[in-house]
């Protein structure tokens, strides 16, 4: 059995606060962590390797050491619970189960940079989870783990859960902050970035749930020990959610740099895909689709998922075989981003429709010639062009689900009779359209 | 439920301001307030509110929300049409949101939703049945894709009914026969219960917290007000020259003032030199043996001491 | 979301200059400044939507994209958003393939869901729009009827056209003012930050997301404020339109005098808009230290009564007669008094005003100015205004006239004669008004029958301030220069200073002269001519009080 950092609690009952405790929880809020002067203890996360989980993977050391410290003005820590990235579950399924561990670590986090005011924005989806962290909450405030002066160490912090309302683009920071200040969850221009200006326009720290859920057992373990968990460049542990055509889907701990087929195919873990492997999604919706020989070769950490030119991204893998048409699938996909963009910038506002109506036209048999191409070069022209990674989460399942799978759209093309008439021009008129 | 505005009858302010200005509904509004330094950042959370208590949010709830966090009525519309879950439209007692996304797309959804849409005698885009049981909703990812395809029966995600309850067990997805036994389940329960009861999604009035520090009727603090200054770390002693030795450490950025000291002999330690918080290193003359450490100034607070470095004989 | 605390920092004339790299060449421009008004100090344009000199910035259109060097290499990054770095390499479209293409592509994901409407579209000739795909589009459409378009809107506004295509909500009407035609609103966001952030109220607002996000006002409640016209000025394309001023006329016929606006003292900026001798509209004419780019409805709307209610000939007692024979008459009246009152007034120019003083001194003591004014001074808007409606009365105060009505009412049985130059005495107070109808003769110099002219026993016609040229002083003790629009209702009309040198025999043949005798009283306007006041004006050194 491999060493679990972040999921060891799972199916033990430990959204009881004294389950938990038991368990060895909250074991870090003691000594061990107020002994540590903030500069040590971001130095000790440092070392530990700790990348962010929710899909970026910036070193999360590094990440503290942005926010200013003693600037004048509050520092927010906001817990990035906006899980939406189809594909990805495992938040969710970490705050269900294990609601304490993330308090625990956002007590690390609190200490680390100064906190006194810490949010977890949680999808709007996710009532269950909301009520789980809210108990869990209310029991930590009356052990005296949350609020004035935790545990006598003069150290106060309060955590509030903030509910989202539907809207994938919350998951990007400065749009995460926007929808905490009460605004549409629209991303920001940056500069200012959220460690020096984030929320009411104060230093911010956000961090992904299970990024803060590694938190203690680092602290208790050591921070070599963590990276000596994974990869020299991705240390630790790392949880999947996998979905899809696999016989037990569900959420995996397993060390960074495990290779995905063993995580699609060990006994312990999916036992194995149903079907033929026909190419999995390695980092949700949004990640560079791989074959399924691509898929062979791929390890599960940031470096070797890059060299295949596709991404860890929040870890969502989805395995899909043979009988799945890439078409449908690329359809469901440009409908979502369509759906979900925010509408602030033009690129993506127009373009993700754009390309959205241009896939629903060739899935209902109406493609032309050249459309395909067209829905390339849309991609790749509303890809650079936006002010935040939305639109390259479209063009990048566009750009590789027509790049791995042509046949299949040109077959789709090939449906419609008049697939090679020209666009037609000739009855233009003022107050025509097109 | 859709960011695509939907025209509606709306109700007169006579019909819904008396369930919203109730002393339980107005104190939920104080307390979500104190959660936040601005009033205006509570405005997600009681547009909730008032969609809990109504059902819904009709124009008025909106303009009541805004009012109450003190923004245009414009901005709360706006917001409240941004977000896909603040429900536009009354809706059924079971609001059935069935996700079309990759992962529930590959396992089946559309036969799923083919499938409600048949038993329910209604289309997937929001229909409303007659008898005012079941909405009807195709949603985009909802979480949950290791249960695909994957619905959600209000707030409750459901792919089964075990044990006389809704249920998700793990790596379970929905299929035309647990939809029946869903909805078989949802009927029951309107015959035995009036009404659905209201969950409280936003917690209830936290024990222990006095809200934002920042908050209406509190000043707001300040980090360095409640955590100690960082110290110096890795401090280190190495010979340059003969009796001259250089020292370096590693200090935080904010840090102002740094206070070299040394002993000899397990005495007091005394101050050598006062550096700046940007200088990087010291060289200077110093005792054979001496033990070295570093006291981090920061804003007039110090720091606990560095670790002790022993200078090279 | 616009960062609304994001102004954008803009050249200054004193602004410390500094060299960057631009297109491979050496260029000096003002530090600390977004490239898009860098760029402009050197002559180059950046096509751009969403960006407003004076609005915050929100770096939505991505239009204005140039390349410039960061970390990795050259990169792209919108140039409303870039501060200028000394030293920091630029590349515009005229050195990049990389920016020409991005800002094609943008053009094509902006008129992807734009209607071909131009020729029915009233912003046509001054849309933003137009003029960018031009500089920068001019692609191939492939948009197909199959594939369509995404028309956005709320559902009671939803319009299908003849041909049964949804084109979503199409002539709104907003408020008393505006319109709105949804389906050519490209989502920019000028008019709500215009709302929120120069307003101070936040009336509009885009709601909803994605393509079909829409800009609306609250439900039921119509967008309405004293600025709200300035949204149709800064809309890029055809979806805010004035209602005034919607059909009215296709702005390339429309010809430009530059002017300020008469109707408060802080002198707004404005151009006079005119085509077949009618004003058709005003607009803002930006001044960064005056009105920035916005004047109020009020001011705007002002051109309405340019064509109403005009004094084009004479009038002596109640019966029209021609315009030089009234003049001929207020001569004698005026030679042939024992005792003249002239009244100044501060809706004139300095010249008229001018005029006036060279006319009591040429009558000596047997004439007697006075000047002030009877209406309500009200409280700055902090916008285009600064509430006191009386234009040039610091001029008029600079000339040395006094702020002596009351006088003149008191003592009105001393004079046998009354000169009223442009100033509405009798609508202003009429109750006041009528304690001057004991002097017999009443000569009242009017662009308007107003109701003074009315009250008068003869009244004079004068051209209106839009048909002038001159100069007033504003608030702040700035000099501005009014020019005059082609369109006084009869050519024999004449400027107050011209008919009142004639009352005096003054012999002026231009406005010069007149503003040379304001010279001789003013002494900080020596050395100033109209050039050297220029179009921006010039701040009078120790004169504001």
């Amino acid at each position: 059995m491999a060493t679990l950092t972040v999921t060891q609690n799972f199916g033990k009952g430990a959204r009881d606060l004294e389950v938990y405790r038991s368990l060895g929880g909250y074991g870090s809020i003691s000594s061990r962590l107020f002994d540590l002067s903030q500069f040590e203890l971001i130095d000790l996360v440092s070392r530990s390797g700790l990348r962010g989980r929710g899909g970026a993977g910036f070193p999360t050391g590094m990440k503290w050491s942005f926010v200013p410290r003693n600037s004048g003005k509050p520092v927010y820590l906001v817990v990035n619970a906006d899980e939406g990235e189809p594909g990805t579950f495992k938040d969710h399924v970490l705050m269900q189960e294990d609601p304490h561990r993330l308090i625990e670590g956002m007590i690390v986090c609190g200490w680390a940079l100064g906190v006194r005011t810490a949010y977890i924005y949680v999808r709007g989806e996710f009532l269950p989870a909301i009520e789980t962290l809210n108990a869990a909450l209310k029991q930590a405030y009356a052990a005296g783990l949350l609020g004035k002066n935790i545990g006598g160490s003069g150290y106060s912090l309060d955590i509030y859960v903030h509910r989202g309302a539907g809207a994938y683009i919350c998951g990007e920071e400065t749009a995460l902050i926007n929808s905490l200040e009460g605004f549409k969850g629209q991303p920001r221009l940056k500069p200012p970035f959220p460690a020096v200006s984030g929320a009411f326009a104060s230093p911010t720290c956000v961090n992904n749930v299970e990024t803060l859920m590694a938190l203690p057992w680092i602290l208790e373990h050591g921070p070599e020990a963590y990276q000596a968990l994974g990869t020299p460049k991705s240390g630790g542990t790392k949880v999947f959610s996998v979905s899809g055509d696999v016989k037990r889907p569900g959420v995996y701990e397993v060390p960074m740099g495990t290779p995905l087929m063993e995580l699609l195919e060990s006994p312990e873990l999916c036992q194995g895909i149903v079907g033929e492997l026909k190419g999995v999604i390695p980092g949700g919706s949004s990640s560079p689709v791989l074959t399924a020989e691509e898929a062979r070769k791929a390890n599960l950490d940031y470096e070797a998922l890059a060299a295949l030119k596709t991404m860890l991204g929040s870890g969502a893998v989805v395995a899909f075989n043979t009988e799945r048409s890439a078409v449908g699938m690329l359809t469901s996909l440009t409908r979502f981003y369509a759906h979900e963009s925010c509408g602030q910038c033009t690129p993506c506002r127009e373009g993700t429709g754009y390309a959205d109506r241009i896939m629903k036209t060739i899935a209902s048999g109406k493609g032309r010639e050249g459309d395909l191409d067209h829905m390339l070069d849309l991609a790749a022209n509303f890809s650079y062009t936006t002010i935040c990674p939305l639109a390259i989460a479209d063009a990048w399942p566009i750009e590789n689900f027509i790049g791995k799978f042509r046949p299949e759209f040109e077959a789709e093309v090939a449906k419609n009779p008049d697939r090679g008439s020209p666009r037609v021009t000739k009855d233009f008129r003022p107050g025509a359209f097109w | 439920m859709s960011h695509h505005p939907v025209h509606v009858e709306q109700p007169s302010d006579a019909e819904i301001l008396p369930r919203l200005e109730t002393p339980g509904v107005l104190s939920r509004v104080e307390e979500l307030i104190r959660r936040y330094p601005v009033k205006r950042a509570a405005l997600l959370q009681v547009l909730w509110l008032a969609q809990e208590t109504l059902g819904w949010l009709p124009n008025v709830a909106i303009r009541w929300s805004a009012e109450k966090c003190e923004v245009s009525p414009v901005h709360a519309y706006g917001v409240s049409l941004f977000y896909t879950m603040y429900k536009k439209v009354p809706t059924g007692r079971f609001f059935l949101q069935i996700c079309q996304n990759v992962s529930c797309h590959i396992q089946g959804a559309e036969a799923v939703i083919a499938h409600a849409e048949k038993v329910l005698g209604v289309d997937s885009h929001g229909g409303n049945t007659e008898d005012g049981l079941f909405t009807l909703l195709r949603v985009e990812c909802l979480g949950a894709c290791g249960n695909g395809p994957v619905l959600q029966v209000n707030d409750s995600f459901a792919t089964d009914v075990v044990d006389g309850e809704l249920a998700m067990p793990i790596g379970v997805g929905l299929d035309p026969e647990r939809f029946d036994r869903i909805v078989e389940w949802c009927r029951r329960r309107a015959a035995e219960l009036p009404e659905e009861p209201v969950r409280d999604a936003l917690g209830d009035i936290l024990v222990g917290t006095d809200g934002h520090p920042g908050a209406t009727g509190a000043s707001a603090e300040v980090q360095g007000s409640y955590a100690p200054p960082p110290p110096a770390l890795a401090v280190t002693a190495s010979n340059v020259e003969e009796g001259r030795t250089k020292v370096t450490w590693k200090a935080a950025p904010e840090t102002t003032v740094l206070h070299l000291e040394t002993r000899q002999g397990g005495g007091e330690f005394a101050e050598v030199a006062s550096l700046s918080g940007k200088d990087k290193e010291w060289i200077g003359e110093l005792p054979a043996g001496a033990e070295i450490r570093i006291v981090a100034e920061t804003a007039g607070v110090r720091a606990k001491p560095s670790n002790i470095a022993k200078g090279i004989a | 979301m616009s960062n609304s605390y994001n102004k954008p920092v803009l050249p200054k004339a004193d602004s410390k200059k500094v060299s960057i790299v631009v297109d491979g060449a050496d260029v000096e421009v003002p530090e600390g400044t977004n490239l898009v008004e860098a760029l402009k100090t050197i002559g180059i344009d950046t096509p751009h939507f969403c960006y407003h000199q004076d609005l915050p910035v929100a770096g939505n259109c991505r239009q204005c994209m140039v390349e410039t060097d960061g970390p990795r290499g050259m990169g792209l990054a919108i140039a409303c958003y870039t501060p200028v770095r000394p030293g920091m390499k630029v590349a515009t479209d005229r050195s990049s393939e990389k920016v020409k293409t991005a800002r094609k592509a943008v053009m094509e994901f902006l008129l992807a869901n734009h209607p071909l409407d131009c020729p029915i579209c009233d912003k046509a000739g001054e849309c933003t729009l137009q003029d960018n795909y031009m500089s920068s589009g001019k692609h191939e459409s492939r948009m197909r009827e199959e594939i369509g378009k995404q028309y956005k809107g709320a559902p009671e506004h939803r319009h299908l056209d003849a041909k049964g295509q949804d084109r979503g909500g199409k002539h709104i009407d907003l408020g008393p003012t505006v319109i709105l035609d949804q389906e050519r609103c490209i989502l920019c966001d000028r008019c709500t930050r215009f709302m929120r952030d120069v307003a101070g109220d936040e009336q509009l607002y885009i709601a909803a997301r994605g393509d079909h996000a829409f800009i609306t006002t609250f439900p039921g409640q119509p967008l309405q404020h004293d600025y709200d016209l300035n949204v149709t000025d800064i809309c890029p394309v055809g979806a805010l339109t004035g209602k005034h001023f919607r059909f009215q006329q296709r702005v390339w016929l429309l010809s430009k005098t530059e002017t300020i606006a008469p109707d408060d003292s802080l002198g707004a900026n404005i151009t006079v808009e005119h085509h077949d001798g009618h004003v058709w509209r005003i607009m803002p004419r930006r001044h960064p230290d005056v009105n920035k780019s916005w004047i109020s409805n009020a001011t705007r709307l002002l051109y309405q009564t340019l064509s109403e209610n005009r004094l084009t000939g004479g009038s002596f007692r109640g019966a029209d007669v021609p315009l030089a024979d009234a003049v001929e008459r207020a001569r004698e009246l005026v030679h042939g008094a024992r005792k003249v009152a002239l009244v100044a007034s501060g809706h004139l120019t300095l010249e008229d005003n001018a005029a006036l003083l060279a006319l009591a001194e040429s009558l000596g003591s047997r004439a007697e100015v006075f000047g002030g004014s009877w209406l309500a001074v009200g409280a700055p808007d902090g916008i285009a205004r600064s509430g006191d409606p009386v234009a040039n009365r610091l001029g008029c105060t600079l000339l040395g006239i006094s702020d002596n009505l009351s006088d003149l009412v008191r003592r009105a049985k001393e004079f046998d004669c009354l000169v009223v130059a442009g100033h509405d005495l009798w609508a202003a107070d009429a109750e006041r008004a009528k304690s001057l109808s004991v002097i017999p003769e009443r000569i009242a110099l009017s662009a308007w029958h107003d109701a003074t002219a009315q009250a008068s026993t003869l009244a004079v016609g004068i051209r209106a301030w839009a048909e002038v040229r001159g100069s007033m002083i504003n608030v702040q003790g700035r000099i501005q220069r009014l020019q005059a629009a082609p369109t006084a209702p009869t050519p024999d009309l004449e400027p107050a200073w011209q008919v009142i040198s004639r009352l005096g025999h003054l012999g002026w043949t231009s406005e010069v002269d007149a503003f040379r005798f304001a010279q001789g009283r003013i002494p900080a306007l020596s050395g100033l001519n109209y050039r050297t006041i220029g179009s921006q004006g010039r701040i009078l050194e120790g004169v504001a009080p």
